[in-house]
Parts: C-alpha cells; structure tokens; sequence
C-alpha cells in the first residue's frame, strides 16, 4: 500500500509505489534544476522559455523523442504528454495497447511505464519536465509523476474537466485535484516546490480572455488554499496581440489581488490552438507571432505548436523546428517590436472588470468549491463549446473587426450594464442578419488564420506567375485555386 | 396546418465515438433561435440514449445526429436493431464529416442510408429547411401529386 499522505490512490497503483520518504529523498537529491527554477530565472530575463508538447506510447521511443528535442533545439522544460486511457484511468486498456501495439497510443502511458521508467526519462534529459494530461481525476497519474522525479504538473477541477469529459460533475473533479493540491502543500512545507499550471485554453476555440482568466483565477486561489506556492497560468493566443498582451499581463495583476502572496505566479501562454494553417510557411509565420505575444506580454514560459499542426500529432523534426522558431522570436532580434500601449490599456481595463465580475460573487461565498459548482450549474460561469453537460454553455463568443474575441451572447454570465455596451459595441453587429448566419460567422472566426493563409497564398500565386494575364486579383484567385 | 403555439422540438447530439463539441452547440443555439426546443445530448452520445430521449420527448419532430471523426457509420451499425426493436421512430438525420479521409466517393452515404438514416446533409445550415419540410409533410400528408 501507499504511504502517499493526502491522496487516496487504486490499491493496485498504490502497490507498485516507492516508499514517500524514498521519492521524497530522489526529488531533493536529484542534480536537475526544478521547473520552479527554470520559471523564475526566465520571469526574471523578460524572456520565455519555449516548452513543446510531446508524448509517444513505446518507452524508448519516448526516450528518444525527449533526447532529440533537447539536443537540438534545447527548450526551457520538456513534456511527457500521456495518452488519452491513462487520463481516464483506463490503466487496462492503456497496458493492452501498449503491449499490442505502442503507436496507437496518443501519449505516453505513464502509469503503465511505472516510476522507474519515468526516473529514467528524467535522468535522460537536462531539462526538467512537465507531466500534461487531460484528466478529471489524476490522482494516479500525478503519484507515479512525483515517484518519477516530476515536479510539473498540469491540470486542475474545472479546466480538464470541462473541456475533456462529457460527465463527470465538478463536485468530483475539484474533490480530486483538491487532494493533489494539498500534496503540494505539504511538499512545499519541505522545501520541494511543485509548479501546477492551470489550463485557461479550455476548449481552445474561440475562448473569452476574461473566461480563461476567471476560471485560473478560481482554480488558483482552491489550489492556495490548499498550499500550493507555485502555480503557472496558461492562456491561450486568441490572435489579437493587444488583447493577447492585456490577458498576459494581468495574470500577476489579478493575483495579487485575489491570491495569497507566498504564491508565486507565472504567465504562460498557449501558442494559437484554433484551426492552424496548412501552408507550413504561415504555419512557421505563426509560431513566431506566437512567441512574439508571448515575450511581448511577460510571459514565463510559452508552448509551441508546429508546422504540422494541420495534419496532426507532429514529428520530432517538426517539433524540433517549433521549438527553435519560437525561441527565435524571444531573443533580442525583435526586440524593437512596440505595440499601440493605449489599446492595450483600454482592454486591460475592461478585461479586468470582466474577470472581477465573474470571479468576485463566486470568491465571496463561504465554500469555494461548492460556489463554483453552483456558479456553472446556474450559468453565472460557463464556457463557451463545452464537451460535459455541467456547463451550460450558453455564452456565444464572436470576434470583433479587430479579430479580438467578444461576447455575442453572455448568456447568464453576471455582467454589469457597462462591460455588455462594451462588447456591443466593439461587436457593432447586425444582429438580424447575423442569426440567419450565424453558424458560418463563427466558423470563418474559427478559422481566422485560415483567412491570412488563403491571402498569403494568392498574393504568392500572383508573384510566382506574372504576365499580363495574372496580374488581375481575380487572376491572382483562380492561380491560388489550382495551387 | 398545424398549430402555432405549440413549441416544435428536436433532439440533437454527436455520435457514441465522437468528442467534437463546436459545431453541436452552434447548431443547438441557431434552432433555438429560430424558436425549437432543442433536447441537446451533447458529444459522445451512444444511439441508446438518443432513443430513451425519444420516449421522454415523443413530440419530437427528428432526432439530429452529428458525426465529425469519420466513424459515423461505426457509430450508428445498431441502428437496424433499435428499429427493429420498435424504437427511434422518427425521422433520423445525420449531417457532418462522415467518413475517415479526405476522399469522399459517396459510398459513404449509401451505407447510412442502407442503416436506416432517413436524410443526410453536407451543410448544418440546411437543417431548419429539412425541419420544415418534414413538418409540413407530417401536417400535411402526401397523397400523390
């Protein structure tokens, strides 16, 4: 049995434990610097440290794909990403897979591999690395990653729930990463601090700033209460940089007001997780914009996607080139990058306010857990494109001209009458027109980068083919079209 | 005709295998704005459960099944079963991306049909026209032109 204190943990994964004070005594041992550090001394340049993401299903694939990564393109902290049986718990099935046959598996199945391999994959790297998952109820998982060595861990009760389970109620979801939490709290009373990031992507497609922020700002201050002392929030790029910088920095702002100072906090940013292009130079294009937003708005840490995000899960080259392409755009070479610092003022003032507005009811009640519950389950907090039926999802986001992301529809959401004329506003829609529309409107803002990809593509046919039969746009279109 | 005042409803969802939660909700929303009550399963729904909310919502007009992951048709093989069994009597439509690759022969679409799936759209915004052609079919009934 586990000696684990504060989590309660399946026997059977219980059993195959190392002894606490032994994982204890290898994590305090261990030479590697802590993500904490890593975190820290990149707050502390103004530069992010690029992370990628990824997680193969064979031991020694995983190994090598860790060792590849680092060595040529050296990012700040590595990922194992674990596949999706493992983060349901489906420990059989992800140890048949694994036996059959390892690449069918999304991720690596960390609990399966068991802590020694995990140890193995730390030992192989110099980077320190981070577990990231998907799961309503890690408990499992996050035993083996702490035996393993891991002191990242990401997730919490409402942003992997949500977006990745159709039915499991927040009561128990925020039950479960509560126990995780507290381990952290007595880990930090021993001096071994565990970074746990918060997942404000959500759903990933067109999420509200004020959303993703409410939602880290509620997890962050369960998981303080409970005694974690470091904690990364992540938002994900919307694609409107004045709006993108505002949403980063008022991560430490909103902190400070709503969480304990011994906590220590670090913007991360997600780079975008909408429809990515095809075209692996807009692609590429993107990604460096990605890391742009990221130095430009004071993160720590940014995520990087790759040239083929497109076509899936990428390859080691691919991601190699990611992560190099992002990294390129925190160092001094654009540095002389400045951006309209009023518009960035005016939406951080407003997306404050929103935040504040959603937020402050739930943070007032007496039982956090249990107002957060209420909250979704009357629609006073929801997300947009929700995968479980515990959120209403009534909100309906839109972006304006500008390609911010507004809201069309709050839905229940208990905005003041100023922060509604706001996005009315900003949004300046006909709204007759629009309803008859509207599946395509918010298609074509899912698709936004796909709009730029499709410009790029044709302003190229027309340079590639010139004569004075191409020189017309409608030319320039229909040569994009046989591309 | 039929009466104007009694709400229309419609039950929608996606597929048992298939997580993609974006386009149900934005089909949810643009029925209920054009005044459907819509019965909304979510992602992830098995055929089953789109029959017992049939039996909780007999007035329903159709049952709206989302398919995006290409495995529509893996999704719904118990189809001939449920009808068989006296159950999901009511017209079946299935929209979305219905097989696996980006190489559509129309196959696909014959073998949904060879199911029992009454109607199939390539376009979500099509759905209120289909609605409504079938409503004013049912109040209606076809006799021969």
């Amino acid at each position: 049995m586990s000696d684990l204190p504060e989590l309660d943990v399946e026997p059977r994964v219980a059993a195959m434990l190392p002894p606490w004070t032994e994982t204890m005594q290898y994590i305090r041992k261990s030479p590697k610097r802590a993500p904490v550090e890593v975190l820290r001394a990149a707050a502390a340049r103004g530069r992010p440290v690029v992370q990628p993401r990824c997680g193969v299903g064979g031991h020694d694939e995983m190994r090598t794909l860790l060792t590849t990564l680092e060595r040529r393109a050296r990012p700040g902290i590595l990922t194992i990403t674990i596949d999706s049986f493992t983060r349901l718990k489906q420990f059989r099935t992800a140890a048949q897979t694994l036996q059959r046959e390892p690449a069918d598996l999304n991720g690596y199945p960390l609990v399966t591999h068991g802590w020694r391999r995990g140890r193995e994959l730390n030992e192989s790297v110099d980077a320190p690395i981070e577990v990231r998952h998907g799961s309503p109820d890690p408990r499992e998982l996050f035993a083996v990653s702490l035996a393993s060595g891991f002191t990242s861990f990401e997730g919490g009760g409402i942003d992997y729930n949500l977006p990745y389970s159709k039915d499991v109620s927040l009561t128990r979801s925020l039950a479960a990463w509560a126990q995780v939490d507290r381990l952290c709290g007595l880990l930090a009373e021993e001096g071994v601090i565990v970074d746990r990031e918060l997942f404000g992507t959500l759903t990933a497609v067109l999420v509200p700033p004020s959303v993703s922020l409410a939602v880290c700002v509620l997890e962050a201050r369960a998981a303080s209460l409970a005694g974690v002392r470091c904690l990364s929030i992540a938002y994900p790029q919307g694609g409107e940089v004045h709006q993108d910088i505002a949403a980063l920095r008022s991560i430490p702002v909103l902190a400070r007001r709503y969480l304990p100072e011994n906590v220590e906090i670090f913007p991360v940013l997600h780079e975008f997780m909408g429809v990515f292009p095809a075209d692996p130079d807009v692609a590429d294009a993107l990604i460096l914009y990605g890391g742009l937003t990221a130095r430009l708005g004071g993160a720590a840490k940014v995520i990087n996607k790759t040239n083929q995000e497109a076509r899936g899960i990428p390859d080691a080259q691919a991601n190699v080139a990611g992560i190099r392409t992002a990294a390129l755009a925190c160092t001094d070479l654009l540095d002389f990058v400045r951006v309209d610092e009023a518009t960035v003022e005016e939406e951080t003032y407003w997306l404050q306010r929103e935040v504040a507005e959603l937020v402050e009811p739930v943070l007032a009640a007496p039982d956090l857990a249990a107002a957060i519950v209420d909250a979704f389950a009357d629609g006073r907090l929801d997300i947009p494109f929700s995968a479980s039926v515990h959120a209403r999802s009534e909100v309906i986001p839109k972006r304006d001209a500008t390609g911010a992301i507004r809201y069309l529809n709050p839905g229940r959401l208990p905005f003041s009458r100023p922060t509604l004329r706001r996005n009315e506003q900003c949004l300046r829609v006909d709204r007759a027109s629009l309803s008859r529309r509207l599946i395509d409107e918010i298609r074509s803002d899912i698709n936004f980068f796909l709009h730029a990809e499709r410009r790029f593509q044709a302003d190229r046919a027309t340079v590639e083919c010139p004569g004075p039969a191409n020189t017309g746009p409608g030319a320039a279109a229909s040569s994009g079209g046989v591309r | 005709m039929s009466s104007r005042k009694t709400q229309r409803t419609v039950i929608i969802g996606v597929a048992r295998s298939d997580a993609h939660a974006v386009a149900n909700h934005l089909i949810a929303m643009r029925l209920r704005e054009a005044g459907f009550c819509v019965v909304n399963l979510g992602v992830c729904t098995p055929l089953e459960d789109f029959a017992d909310a049939l039996v909780a919502h007999p007035d329903a007009e159709a049952v709206l099944i989302g398919s995006l992951n290409g495995h529509a048709y893996e999704d719904l093989r118990d189809l001939p079963a449920l009808r068989a069994a006296g159950r999901l009597h009511c017209p079946l439509i299935v929209g979305g991306n219905l097989s696996v690759g980006s190489h559509k022969d129309g196959d696909e679409r014959e073998r949904l049909l060879s199911l029992g799936v009454d109607h199939i759209l390539d376009e979500a915004d099509q759905i209120p026209l289909l609605l409504d052609l079938l409503h004013a079919a049912r109040a209606t009934p076809l006799t021969g032109v």
